[in-house]
């Protein structure tokens, strides 16, 4: 029993912390810190699409993330 | 209240035409061929009038089958219903948007065309382009909410007439373009075919033609008959006034920011001052008039939806003097400028085409579904060679979503990756508002379980195309966890469920 509360657990504190580094990425790429836009070669016209897809994928990694970090402390 | 059935052939084909020819030319020709396919970028097209042909005819058994309202949206539901009409209708939604967004750009753009012809200063429109966009889309949301009809049958035949001037003109040249088949080489063959994704805009707006079915007489006959006419024609068209750009324009032309598009160089070159104002005109009135009707359609669906209670109510909302759905007028062209004041015209001519090309699988897959489900459904034309017609559809639309992808074209990528976030935002938006409140919670975990688990696979198999080495390790590890999160919700969820 206990591999199923602690799995989810391990599993969605994992996706809830890459979520949120996603989120922090996308803000550093925003503000350009440490010439992130360069070392990831990100061009200046594309830089809103990067910044909806490393929106979209932090969102929905955190949400999931939490859903099985929930299930795992019930 | 029953439409009324007034409209013969040629009103069918001239309404294929308006809906297809338009600002797409003046854009989509330019990196096909200065920075793809080149010259073979003349097959491209003939091959992307196959494509569309092949999808055309399951269009056209569907059309006539089911001569109501909503186009590919109506088709789904008949199909599938539930989420895959409600994906169709967005990404048609979606494709417009993107559509509107590039024919803003392409309005600036023939606009600065037409500032070089006479000297004017052509950085006043370079420097102020966004700003011109969000004036030529508020005024046109001002025109759309009025429920003003853009002359579209003038537009076309205007069009048409340019065309033919252009031709006839160029049969004083020697025109002989080397090169337009492509190479057997496999990086050919994958250029050409990202050239054939990328161009595929040029044809699919003769769907027109498809959501006006309700109004055309006798439509199990003569719909189909225009659709394969237009398609046709079109072919012709665009394969000959290709065929005479390529011919005059080199593809090693020096080519920068404020130079003319391709058509607009050709057009200068064979017909002089005249044809490049003619040509700019042309393309500005394209614009305006394409992004007049992508904010027409896009209310339409958005309105349709509402109405099948996939949308809040808010956006079937009438305007109390003019009748138009503003809500949804102003909600899709916010959108409109958003995209278009980013200036990103390769990509969203791959994420209209994109949109496009999904939209064209899933009304395929219709076709399939309907033969099986209702076999005795009265069918007035039906698609030959049934399953290879619609399969080969198919395999097509799903061939010209990844060929760009293989080439690493960071515009193809950028807009389907895109393209995979809002289908998830489509997933949550249904879930979100059609299941029932009792099992709300554990069947959005099963909808986020899903896009995690989706989002997981994608990026592993993006990962080699998209990331560099270094990152490839953190790029698949992060999929793994996507992907058992994606599991563990559903398995969860799905047991709660039932």
């Amino acid at each position: 029993m206990k591999i199923r509360r602690i799995l989810p657990a391990i599993i969605g504190i994992a996706q809830g912390v890459i979520g949120v580094l996603f989120g922090v990425l996308a803000i550093m790429l925003v503000l350009n810190l440490i010439e992130v836009q360069t070392v990831f070669n990100v061009p200046p016209e594309l830089l809103s699409l990067y910044l909806l897809i490393l929106g979209l994928f932090s969102v929905f990694s955190v949400i999931s993330g939490l859903f099985l970090m929930r299930e795992g402390w019930k | 209240m029953a439409n009324e059935r007034k409209l013969g052939l040629f009103s069918a084909i001239i309404m294929g035409l308006s809906g297809a020819i338009g600002f797409e030319i003046f854009v989509l020709l330019n990196y096909a061929y200065f920075d793809l396919a080149g010259p073979s970028m003349i097959s491209a097209l003939f091959f992307c009038g196959i494509i569309n042909l092949i999808t055309m005819l399951s269009y056209s058994e569907l059309s006539a089958a089911i001569p109501e309202v909503g186009g590919e949206y109506t088709y789904t539901k008949v199909a599938f219903g539930g989420i895959i009409s409600f994906m169709a209708g967005c990404l048609r939604w979606l494709a417009s948007v993107f559509g509107g967004a590039l024919a803003a750009i392409v309005f600036v753009n023939q606009l600065g065309v037409l500032f070089s012809v006479f000297d004017l200063p052509i950085q006043l429109v370079l420097v102020n382009a966004s700003l011109l966009i969000v004036g030529l889309v508020v005024i046109l949301i001002f025109l759309s909410v009025r429920g003003v009809n853009e002359a579209t049958t003038l537009i076309v035949g205007a069009f048409l007439a340019i065309f033919v001037i252009f031709l006839a003109m160029s049969l004083g040249y020697t025109l002989a373009p080397q090169n337009i088949v492509p190479e057997a080489s496999g990086n050919s063959i994958v250029v050409f075919f990202a050239a054939t994704a990328y161009l595929f805009p040029m044809f699919v707006g003769m769907r027109a033609l498809v959501a006006g079915a309700p109004q055309i007489k006798n439509p199990g006959k003569n719909v189909p008959r225009a659709l394969m006419i237009t398609t046709v024609l079109l072919t012709v068209v665009y394969f000959a006034v290709a065929f005479v750009a390529v011919g005059v324009v080199p593809v090693t032309t020096p080519i920068t920011a404020e130079s003319p598009p391709l058509l607009n160089l050709a057009a200068k070159e064979i017909m002089g001052p005249i044809g490049a104002i003619l040509f700019a005109l042309a393309g500005m009135f394209a614009s305006v008039s394409s992004v007049g009707t992508a904010m027409s359609v896009q209310s339409s669906i958005l309105g349709g939806m509402s109405r099948d209670g996939y949308l809040p109510n808010v956006l079937l909302k009438a305007h109390k003097r003019f009748g138009t759905r503003y809500v949804a007028i102003i909600a899709s062209s916010l959108f409109v400028i958003f995209f278009g004041t980013s200036g990103a015209v390769v990509f969203l001519g791959y994420a209209a085409s994109f949109g496009s090309l999904l939209v064209f699988a899933l009304v395929n897959l219709s076709l399939i579904q309907l033969r099986r489900k209702m076999p005795r459904l009265d069918r007035p034309f039906k698609a030959p060679l049934y399953p290879l017609t619609p399969l080969a559809g198919i395999v097509m639309s799903v061939l010209l979503l990844t060929f760009p992808v293989i080439l690493r074209d960071v515009n193809a990528e950028s807009a389907l990756l895109s393209s995979l976030g809002m289908v998830a935002i489509v997933l949550v938006t249904y879930y979100l508002r059609m299941v029932k409140r009792e099992v709300d919670f554990n069947r959005l975990r099963v909808a986020v379980g899903g896009i995690s688990f989706g989002a997981g696979v994608t990026l592993i198999v993006l990962t080699p195309v998209i990331a560099p080495p270094s990152l490839s390790i953190i790029m698949v590890l992060v999929g793994l966890v996507s992907i058992v999160a994606g599991i563990l919700n559903i398995l969860v969820s799905t047991r709660k469920i039932d």
